[in-house]
């Protein structure tokens, strides 16, 4: 007989990953709307934050000042790349832009694992792993929790774009930089705060993710699976970034254990990619994108 | 002739005379006077690595499609020439190479689909299921490997009607022959009209199909054409340099290093994609020397494997920023400053 | 009778249905009715329009088209912005499906025209915002207009095939054919995308004709050049048409320029026709002077004050 019971098991166990995929994809989604750029830094910027808090922490300082301390070098990080890399390429090609945050990304690396070391370092957050038992299905606690801080930081991003005044003029940035431009809005503060967000939101997912995976290298691949929800619910859409999350992280989770076995297995790696593929030939701009009318 | 940025690569004058000057050097000095340390370790795997770069040139700098799945076709070529040697021993090599080169470009078509939607960010997003998925296959089916438990092959004796290129000068003779060849033939693809229909799709695409450029078969020859060659650069990668490969060789680090070659030494340059192979083969070499020469004990194979990722990141980044060109850009220019002051004088 | 193949979306009748053709040329000419009657082979429309609609979102681009342009004609389509110039273009050039009516090329009727096969109908044509190829060479932009004749395979190309070879050599005297008749020989191994504006409107106007298109549209030529290229520019056009035996059409929201150069003009307004005519009709027009010199609007304001 079908195990409904294992299926929500996987369902649930899913979607909470997916919480923390849309986390990271919007902090692509972000500097995508205001500059116009796919931030493939994204994922190192991750790795840079979670591996500073680490060494912070085991050099005795306390968890709320290494947070604090990491925090302020992730917003100086982010200010200065967008004024060193992103401002001198304002003009060109998109795609010129991203090779360039690719570039960024293996400065980003490098530094990061010089300054810190290779080492895998353990990161315990204090939430114990030991699976919540709720109507008989279990879920784990980490995920739970790691879901819910992410929920939290994706509803007050939503919620501050939505409702303070340097969020009005982020959205009018994102809607038409020069009109924006022309009104009087200072693009350099509204970028300064979107690379600040971007920073806290890479503090925040190097954390979740480290805790779980262990800071370490393959943590700025985490990059890799927030492309996929990019894809599938536009680059420029928050809401897309959350539902193309939850979508991949289901999916990804369900191919695995229901269609994985068909293949021998693994097919994580890849999985998310296909679906967003699929759907790319039937909406090229996503769930959610704007659809853009080529004007000739 | 036409094609005016083309020629203008293959700098004026030089002509018959430095090609022919360049073959005596490449086939004949260097293999009979060249160190086994040189060919082995800095001339084989740089010309893989130059036709790898030639072949994503092709597709990224000339009809500008952006692929950050090279790799994949790397591992394509590789493993479908050791199949083809395997499973088909009555073939010839050459043989092999090309028919591993064509199933490389039919994978890279069927990848390349995709882009007569897509662009920018979406393309490339897209390629990036290629990698994943090759290098997940690869490992996932013992056949491809003939059942190696973690997909490792092992490279047949390279041999040619007879002919065995086994000691470092022949592994090198044979890559450089295949190169040459396979250079030859893109710069006559990209000097016809095909050559031309690929600019034209990168720089505007709606004039082109106006126009009545074939956008579809333009793209996917362009994606065939360039996993083509950089399936063949990836025989040469497992066959003619490392010998024994295993997938997670040709993984998205590699799909980047390609990518960088190109940027570094000059988009939509052929000779761009040379210049940049050999500054990233070498480039690592020298910092190495460099490092352990300043540093001392300090700079162990950690350290250096950092700093090269942030030298290289922030040469993309100054490259993109300063000379979108490429290192080819400097060098003509470097050319015409050394070779100007001599024609003033001789006129 | 007129038989209808359904081709991909692509409407094409195929016998000659002169009649609606000739409509299309008598509603072009209101107050002319002597080209009602006109049906024989040589005066038969390039292109016509009948009954074209076109709407964005619900707001109408255009309204009613009806638009017949003659063999050998200069024919100007002018408006202010927003009128709908661009749309029309578009919809001739294929790239808006109308919602309504048909486009006529030469015998050929099209609820939408296949961009992509606009070139083997002989049509050409040019962008507002320039659509030059940057990275090629002068010679190798005019070259382009003639990709569609290249029908060899890229294996041919390479290996140079004779009939590749020959194409090839052919498309070449073309080109340079075109390059002299444009004055773009001291350019010719130029990079295209390194020439002032002007010039390369001339080297875009260049690719167009190197097909000798019957039709040539010209998507406002004018804009954003100086006053002695526009003249320089004009006399081009009229050359091309002389000749290359073109029809040109050319939209366009400078209306000096245009006077002098085009043999009939049609004015649009709102997505509308409004008029079309001689330019000396034109100029008398009323409804032209009203709607197009915004002298109602002077009225309404001096009236206010």
């Amino acid at each position: 007989m079908f195990d409904y019971q294992f299926l929500i098991e996987v369902l649930v166990g899913g979607l909470l990953s997916g919480v923390m995929y849309s986390l990271v994809a919007i902090g692509f989604v972000l500097i995508y709307k205001t500059s116009g750029v796919l931030n493939f830094a994204q994922g190192a910027m991750l790795l840079f934050a979670a591996l500073t808090f680490v060494s912070l922490v085991e050099r005795a300082i306390s968890f709320p000042l290494a947070f604090a301390i990491t925090l302020a070098i992730m917003v100086v990080l982010g200010v200065s790349v967008e004024r060193a890399v992103l401002r001198p390429l304002v003009n060109e090609p998109p795609i010129t832009l991203f090779m360039a945050t690719l570039g960024l990304s293996y400065v980003i690396e490098g530094a990061a694992q010089l300054l810190w070391g290779t080492q895998v370092h353990g990161l315990d957050i204090g939430i114990s792993d030991v699976p919540l038992d709720i109507a008989g299905v279990f879920i784990s606690r980490f995920d739970l929790f790691a879901a819910t801080v992410a929920g939290s930081l994706v509803a007050l991003f939503a919620l501050f774009f939505r409702y303070t005044r340097t969020g009005l003029s982020f959205r009018a940035v994102a809607d038409d930089p020069f009109a924006a431009l022309a009104v009087g809005l200072r693009l350099p503060r509204v970028w300064a705060s979107v690379w600040t967000a971007s920073g806290i939101v890479a503090l925040v997912a190097g954390l979740l993710w480290g805790a779980r995976l262990g800071v370490q290298f393959s943590l700025s691949l985490v990059v890799l699976k927030a492309l996929p929800v990019l894809v599938l619910g536009g680059f420029d859409s928050i809401a897309g970034a959350i539902i193309g999350g939850l979508l991949i992280g289901a999916i990804e989770k369900l191919a695995e254990v229901y269609v994985g076995p068909l293949f021998g297995g693994g097919i994580e790696a890849w999985a998310a990619y296909v679906v967003a593929l699929v759907l790319l030939l039937v909406r090229p701009s996503g769930l959610f994108g704007q659809k853009l009318v080529e004007r000739v | 002739m036409s094609a005016a940025p083309l020629t203008a690569q293959l700098s004026p004058g030089a002509g018959a005379f430095a090609i022919v000057v360049g073959a005596a050097i490449a086939f004949g000095a260097v293999p009979l006077f060249g160190s086994d340390y040189l060919m082995d370790a800095v001339l084989t795997p740089f010309l893989a690595l130059a036709l790898a770069a030639v072949g994503l040139n092709l597709l990224t700098g000339y009809a500008g499609q952006v692929s950050l799945g090279s790799a994949a076709f790397l591992a394509v070529g590789a493993y479908a020439t050791y199949n083809l040697h395997l499973r088909l021993p009555q073939l010839s090599l050459i043989v092999d190479l090309v028919l591993a080169g064509l199933v490389a470009a039919a994978i890279g078509i069927v990848f390349g689909l995709p882009s007569l939607r897509l662009r920018g960010f979406y393309l490339a997003v897209s390629t990036l299921a290629a990698q994943f998925f090759v290098q997940w296959a690869l490992t996932k089916f013992g056949w491809f490997s003939n059942d190696n438990p973690s997909g490792v092959i092992d490279a047949p004796v390279l041999s040619v009607a007879g002919v065995t290129f086994t000691s470092p000068a022949g592994r090198y003779v044979f890559s450089l022959s295949v190169v040459v060849v396979a250079t030859f033939l893109t710069l006559r693809l990209l000097r016809s009209q095909s050559g031309r229909n690929f600019i034209a799709v990168r720089d505007h695409e709606l004039a082109a199909k106006v126009i009545g450029v074939p956008l579809l078969r333009t793209k996917l020859l362009a994606f065939g054409v360039s996993s083509f060659l950089i399936g063949i650069a990836g025989a040469l990668w497992a066959f003619a340099y490392l010998r024994t490969v295993e997938p997670a060789g040709f993984n998205l680090d590699r799909s980047f290093q390609i990518l960088f070659i190109i940027i570094i030494g000059g988009l939509a340059s052929l000779r761009g994609a040379f210049l940049g192979a050999a500054f990233i083969v070498v480039f690592p070499l020298i910092l190495s020397r460099a490092g352990a020469a300043l540093l001392g004990g300090v700079f162990d194979s950690g350290v250096l494997e950092m700093s090269q990722r942030i030298v290289v990141g922030m040469l993309i980044i100054a490259f993109l920023i300063a000379e979108p060109r490429g290192l080819i850009a400097l060098w003509d220019r470097l050319w015409r400053v050394v070779t100007r002051p001599a024609a003033i004088r001789n006129t | 009778m007129t038989a209808m193949m359904t081709n991909a979306g692509i409407l094409a009748l195929e016998a000659a249905p002169a009649e609606a053709a000739a409509r299309a040329l008598a509603i072009g000419n209101a107050g002319d009715r002597v080209h009602a009657k006109v049906t024989d082979r040589a005066d038969r429309p390039v292109l016509a329009l009948t009954d074209i609609a076109l709407t964005f979102g619900g707001v109408a681009a255009l309204r009613d088209i009806d638009l017949a342009v003659a063999p050998g004609e200069i024919r100007a389509v002018i408006g202010p912005n927003g009128a709908g110039k661009s749309s029309l273009l578009n919809v001739v050039s294929g790239l808006y499906r109308p919602d309504r009516g048909q486009v006529w090329l030469g015998e050929r009727a099209f609820v939408q025209v296949p961009t992509a096969r606009l070139a083997a109908h002989g049509v050409a044509r040019t962008f507002q915002n320039l659509a030059i190829f940057k990275g090629l060479s002068v010679f190798d932009n005019v070259l382009m207009g003639l990709a569609h004749r290249v029908r060899a395979g890229f294996l041919r190309q390479i290996i140079g095939s004779p009939r590749a070879r020959r194409i090839e050599a052919e498309n070449r005297a073309a080109a340079e054919d075109v390059i002299g008749f444009l004055h773009l020989g001291d350019v010719r191994e130029r990079a295209a995308g390194s020439l002032p504006y002007g010039l390369q409107k001339r080297v875009e106007l260049a690719r167009a004709l190197v097909a000798r298109p019957t039709l040539l549209l010209l998507d406002e030529p004018f804009a954003g050049v100086t006053l002695s290229e526009k003249l320089e520019l004009s006399e081009h056009v009229r050359n091309a048409r002389d000749r290359y035996g073109a029809t040109i059409v050319l939209i366009e929201h400078d209306i000096g320029v245009v006077m002098g150069l085009s043999d009939r003009i049609a004015v649009l307004d709102n997505g509308s026709k409004i008029a079309d005519g001689t330019p000396d009709e034109v100029r008398a027009d009323q409804t032209v002077i009203d709607a197009y010199l915004g002298v109602a609007h002077q009225d309404v304001t001096e009236l206010a004050v």
